[in-house]
C-alpha cells in the first residue's frame, strides 16, 4: 500500500455501549485503512451493526472513541457524520418511502429558490447521482415502489450525494435477489477504484472473500481479530466467530433411548420461507437444527406454533393430526415457543420478572379468573431457585437483568407451563459463558425428564454436544438429518455451506493433523 | 470500566408495584400541598346562618360545601379516566368517552322521564324502574364500547382513529334521540331518593353517593388490575404486544374488554350525572374526552402502554378538579383556567418522563452490575 494510507480512516478506540440489560460493545478497538473493503463479520448479537451506527453517528459510544483520518470525533447526529463523510446504506433504514426517488437522494439539501423547491434542479441532481453509481430508475418514482435492490441503489446514490467517503454497508444483500448482488459487487468494486473506503458489514462468506480486503470479526461485542482476506479462510472465520474454543465447556449430551413420538411435521411449507419440512420428535431427545442465518429455522418454528398463515403440511402432536392457528392453540397441545428473539417475542420488559415467568401460566394459577397470588408466588420463588435467576427480586423489572438471566426468565416462563414439547430457538444467544452452561444443563435435564426438545441454535458446538439427532437445513429445506454418530463438525458444515463446504472440511481435517 | 466504579453487589432496584406506591404517593403529596394552598391562600368568606341569624366564617376551600361539590364534580371524571386508564394501559386510546356517556345519559333520561312524574308511564313502580334505569345507562355504555373494541380488533384500524370517529357517532346518535331536546322529571326515587340522597352534617347538606360510587369503582378496577388474569394480561398487552401473543395471550379479547369497560365506566358515570343534576341533553360531556384523558395520564398513565394504575386514574381526576377549583377561590379570572390546567398535564407528563430516564439510567448501570458480577463467577 501507498505511504498516503498508512494513516487509518477510520479508528475505534475502546468504543463500549450498552443498552439497558444489555452490553452491545466492550473495548472495541481496530483500524479501518483508506481505499480498503473492511468486512466486519460476526453471528447476530454480535454487535457488528451496533458498531456501524455508531461510526453514522446514529449511536452515541458510552466508552472510548472513534478518531477518523487520525482526528477525535465525536457525532451527535448522523448529520455531523455525514459532514465528515462518513454514510450509512441500512436495509431498515431505508427513507421515506411516500416520498420520491429524487426528493429522497436530496432530502437533507432540497434545491430551493427561497424556500420555494426547484423540481427541474431537483430532478437534474438525482439524476446525475444515479446515473454516478449506473443506476437506472425513475427520478419522479416512489421510493415506496421501488424494489429492495432499487431501494438500495438509491440509498447508495444518496449517501455518495452527500460526499461520502466512508460507507458502512449493513448487511447489504440480505433481502438481494442473486442478480442484484452481483450488480451491487460490481459497484462496491467501481466505488473502491474512486478511494471509497467501505465497510461491509455481513455474515456471508463467499462474498467477503470475493469484495473485501481485510476483515474483522467480532463476538458477543468484542472484537476478536481483524486479518487481510488473503491470509485467512471461511473454516478459521467460522471458528473465530462461533469461537470453537468454548466446545469444552459444553456439557456432552447423554446417549440415551428416544421414547415415544412427541410430535411429527409433515410436507410443512411456507412460501418464500420453508418448503417441505418434515421430521419426527420423540421424548427424551433433542432435536438439532444447524443451518446459516437465513436458512428458514425459526420461520419453521413459528410455523409450528401457529404464527405463520401461509403454512401447509401436516403437524401430528402424539400421533393425532391437530390443526394449529394460534400460540394458544400449540400450547393447549403442550407446545412451548423460546423464540428467538427475547427482546421483542419473549418478555415483556417493562413487567417485573416474577409476573414475566407466570405469564402463560396464569389459568393454572388462578381460580375464576383470579390469580392465586401466594401460589404464584411459590412457583416465582421455586423456578428462580431452580434456574438460578440473578436478580435482586422477583418485582425487579425484566428489562434490568442481563441477557442470560433473561433468557432464563423466557424458559422458565415455559417451563411454569409444563411443556412437554419445546421449541427452543437459539437459547443461548447474547448470552454470557455462565449461564449458557446452565442453560445447557437445563436443557440436558429437561430431556432427561422426557420433554421433547427441538433446539434451533447456531452454534454449531452447541448442537453437536447437545442434540440426539442434527437436523441441518439449507434455504428452507432439510438437507439431512442426521444422527449423533454421523453429526461430526465436518459434515453439519458442508451440508450448511453447500458446495462451499467442501474447503471447511479440507481446512478442519488439516487443522485436526496439526 | 476501572475497578472502583465496579459494584460489589446489585442495589436493588425499583420494584414495579413499590414504583405504582411511589407515585400515587407522589400524587397524593401534590393533593395536599395544592389544598394546603388553597387552604392558606384562598381566604375566607363569611355566611349568614339563616335559621340561627349568626354570622360565621369559614375558609373559602375548606368548607363542606365546597368540597361536597369537589368530589362531586372530580366522580364523573374520576370513573371515567379508571376506565380511560385500562384502554391507554393496554397501549390503546379511548376518545369517545365523551361521547358515550352523553349517549347513555340521553338513554337514561329517556326512560326515566317516561315513568317521570310528568312522563306517560308515569304509574310504574319505582322498585324496577330505578335499576332498570341504571343497567339501560351501563348497558348502553358497554355495548359502545364493545363496538369500538371490535372496531381495533376486528378491523384493525388504530383506536384513535376508530374512536374519532364512534365519539361522532354516537354523540350524532344521541342528538337524533332527543332532537336536541332536554330531558327532566325523573322519579324522585331515583335522583333524591338514590344519587342525591342527602346527610346533614353540622348543617351541612352532603351528597355522598356519587362519591361512595367512584370510590368502589376504582377499588374493583384496582384490584382487578392486581389480581385477575385478564388485569394482568391488559399490563402484558400495552408492554409487549408481540410477546404478549407469543406466549398465547388472548390479546383481541383483552382489547375488546378494556373497551367495553371503559364504555361502562361512561355508563355509570352518566347515571351519577343523571341523579345529580336531574337532567340531561344531547351536549352533556362535550370535551370530556380530553379531561378524562388528561385526568388517567396525570395519574401515570402512560400512553405507549404498559403502566398506569386506577388509583392514580382517580387522583388525576382530583388533581384536575382542584386546580379548577382554585382558579375560582383565587378569583384568577375564569379566561386563565385552561391555560393553567394545560401546563399541569403538559408538566405532570414531564415529570414523569424526567423520573423514567433517571430510572433507566439507573437500570442500565444495575444491568452492568449483573453482567460483571456472572462474568465473573
Amino acid at each position: 500500500m501507498s505511504a498516503a494510507s498508512t494513516i487509518p480512516v477510520v479508528s475505534f478506540r475502546g468504543i463500549g455501549k450498552r443498552f439497558p440489560g444489555t452490553v452491545a460493545l466492550q473495548g472495541v478497538s481496530f483500524d479501518v485503512m483508506p481505499g480498503t473493503c473492511h468486512a466486519l463479520v460476526g453471528e447476530n448479537g454480535a454487535g457488528k451493526s451496533t458498531l456501524g451506527k455508531i461510526l453514522a453517528g446514529l449511536y452515541r459510544p458510552d466508552e472510548g472513541h472513534l478518531e477518523i483520518d487520525g482526528v477525535l470525533r465525536r457525532f451527535c447526529s448522523p448529520l455531523e457524520a455525514q459532514r465528515v463523510g462518513v454514510g450509512i446504506v441500512h436495509q431498515d433504514l431505508s427513507f421515506c418511502p411516500n416520498l420520491t426517488v429524487a426528493e429522497n437522494i436530496c432530502l437533507s439539501r432540497l434545491p430551493n429558490r427561497s424556500g420555494r423547491m426547484d423540481w427541474l434542479e431537483l430532478h437534474r441532481q438525482a439524476r446525475a447521482c444515479l446515473d454516478e453509481i449506473g443506476a437506472d430508475c425513475d427520478v419522479q418514482e416512489e421510493l415506496g415502489r421501488l424494489t429492495t435492490g432499487q431501494t438500495q441503489m438509491v440509498q447508495i446514490a444518496a449517501a455518495l450525494a452527500t460526499g461520502a467517503r466512508i460507507l458502512v454497508m449493513d448487511e447489504p444483500t440480505s433481502s438481494l435477489s442473486a442478480a442484484e448482488s452481483r450488480r451491487l459487487e460490481k459497484l462496491i468494486g467501481r466505488l473502491q477504484q474512486r478511494g471509497t473506503t467501505i465497510i461491509y458489514v455481513s455474515h456471508r462468506m463467499d462474498e467477503i472473500f470475493r469484495l473485501c480486503d481485510t476483515v474483522t470479526v467480532m463476538r458477543d461485542g468484542q472484537h476478536v481479530a481483524t486479518k487481510p482476506v488473503a491470509q485467512t479462510d471461511e473454516a478459521e472465520l467460522i471458528q473465530l466467530m462461533i469461537g470453537r474454543a468454548w466446545t469444552r465447556f459444553f456439557p456432552r449430551h447423554l446417549a440415551r433411548p428416544a421414547g415415544a413420538e412427541q410430535l411429527r411435521v409433515e410436507k410443512f411449507s411456507s412460501p418464500g420461507k420453508f418448503y417441505d419440512v418434515g421430521f419426527a420428535l420423540h421424548s427424551g431427545e433433542v432435536l438439532g437444527v444447524a443451518g446459516l442465518v437465513g436458512a428458514g429455522r425459526s420461520e419453521m418454528a413459528l410455523g409450528i406454533f401457529g404464527l405463520d398463515v401461509n403454512r401447509t403440511g401436516r403437524i401430528f402432536v402424539k400421533g393425532r393430526k391437530v390443526a394449529i392457528r394460534s400460540p394458544r392453540e400449540a400450547m393447549a397441545l403442550s407446545i412451548g415457543l423460546v423464540s428467538e428473539d427475547r427482546k421483542t417475542q419473549g418478555l415483556i420488559l417493562g413487567m417485573s420478572c416474577g409476573d414475566n415467568v407466570t405469564l402463560c401460566s396464569l389459568e393454572h394459577l388462578s381460580r375464576c379468573g383470579i390469580i392465586c397470588l401466594p401460589r404464584e408466588r411459590t412457583v416465582i420463588a421455586d423456578f428462580f431457585g431452580r434456574l438460578r435467576v440473578k436478580a435482586a427480586s422477583p418485582q425487579v423489572l425484566a428489562r434490568v437483568l442481563s441477557g442470560g438471566n433473561q433468557q432464563k426468565l423466557v424458559l422458565a416462563k415455559w417451563l411454569a407451563r409444563q411443556c412437554r414439547i419445546l421449541i427452543l430457538d437459539e437459547p443461548t444467544r447474547g448470552v454470557d459463558i455462565g449461564a449458557k452452561a446452565e442453560i445447557h444443563q437445563l436443557i440436558e435435564e429437561l430431556a432427561a425428564d422426557g420433554c421433547a426438545i427441538l433446539m434451533i441454535s447456531s452454534e454449531l458446538p452447541e448442537v453437536l454436544n447437545l442434540s440426539s439427532r442434527v437436523m441441518v437445513m439449507r434455504n428452507g429445506r432439510v438437507r439431512q438429518i442426521l444422527n449423533r454418530a454421523e453429526a461430526t463438525e465436518e459434515r453439519v458444515m458442508q451440508l450448511m455451506a453447500g458446495r462451499a463446504g467442501a474447503e471447511i472440511t479440507n481446512h478442519l481435517s488439516s487443522a485436526a493433523k496439526n | 470500566m476501572t475497578p472502583d466504579e465496579m459494584p460489589f453487589g446489585i442495589s436493588a432496584p425499583p420494584a414495579r408495584r413499590k414504583l405504582f406506591r411511589f407515585q400515587e404517593t407522589g400524587l397524593l403529596g401534590v393533593i395536599f400541598v395544592l389544598g394546603l394552598a388553597l387552604t392558606i391562600f384562598g381566604g375566607s368568606l363569611q355566611i349568614r346562618q339563616p335559621n340561627a341569624g349568626t354570622v360565621e366564617t369559614v375558609n373559602k376551600f375548606l368548607r363542606a360545601d365546597n368540597l361536597g361539590m369537589l368530589a362531586n364534580n372530580a366522580s364523573f371524571f374520576a370513573i371515567m379516566a379508571v376506565g380511560e386508564a385500562f384502554v391507554i394501559i393496554t397501549g390503546g386510546i379511548d376518545l369517545s368517552v365523551g361521547a358515550i356517556y352523553c349517549l347513555s345519559a340521553v338513554c337514561g333520561a329517556m326512560f326515566l322521564s317516561y315513568f317521570g312524574p310528568g312522563g306517560a308511564g308515569s304509574g310504574a313502580s319505582p322498585t324496577w324502574v330505578v335499576p332498570a334505569a341504571i343497567l339501560l345507562c351501563m348497558g348502553v355504555g358497554t355495548v359502545c364500547g364493545l363496538l369500538n373494541g371490535a372496531g381495533v380488533v376486528l378491523l384493525g384500524i388504530h383506536p384513535f382513529v376508530i374512536t374519532l370517529g364512534t365519539l361522532a357517532i354516537y354523540r350524532g346518535i344521541a342528538f337524533v334521540l332527543t332532537k336536541a331536546q332536554a330531558y327532566t322529571n325523573f322519579p324522585s326515587q331515583f335522583t333524591d331518593g338514590f344519587i342525591r340522597h342527602q346527610l346533614w352534617w353540622h348543617g351541612h347538606a352532603l351528597y355522598p353517593v356519587p362519591l361512595l360510587i367512584m370510590l368502589g369503582v376504582t377499588a374493583a378496577a384496582g384490584w382487578y388490575l392486581k389480581h385477575a388474569v385478564t388485569g394482568r394480561h391488559v399490563f402484558a398487552i400495552g408492554g409487549n404486544e408481540q410477546a404478549a401473543l407469543f406466549s398465547g395471550l388472548p390479546v383481541k379479547r383483552v382489547k375488546l374488554k378494556v373497551y367495553a369497560f371503559s364504555g361502562l365506566t361512561a355508563g355509570i358515570a352518566a347515571i351519577i350525572m343523571l341523579g345529580y343534576y336531574g337532567s340531561a341533553s344531547s351536549d352533556a360531556g362535550t370535551g370530556y374526552e380530553l379531561g378524562v384523558i388528561a385526568a388517567s395520564v396525570v395519574g401515570g398513565a402512560s400512553l405507549v402502554g404498559g403502566h398506569g394504575t386506577a388509583w392514580g386514574a382517580l387522583l388525576g381526576a382530583l388533581i384536575i378538579q382542584m386546580i379548577g377549583n382554585g382558579i375560582i377561590i383565587l378569583n384568577i379570572d375564569q379566561n386563565y383556567s385552561q391555560i393553567i390546567i394545560g401546563s399541569v398535564i403538559i408538566i405532570a407528563v414531564l415529570w414523569d418522563r424526567i423520573n423514567t430516564a433517571l430510572r433507566e439510567r439507573r437500570l442500565t448501570k444495575s444491568a452492568q452490575a449483573v453482567k460483571q458480577t456472572s462474568m465473573e463467577n
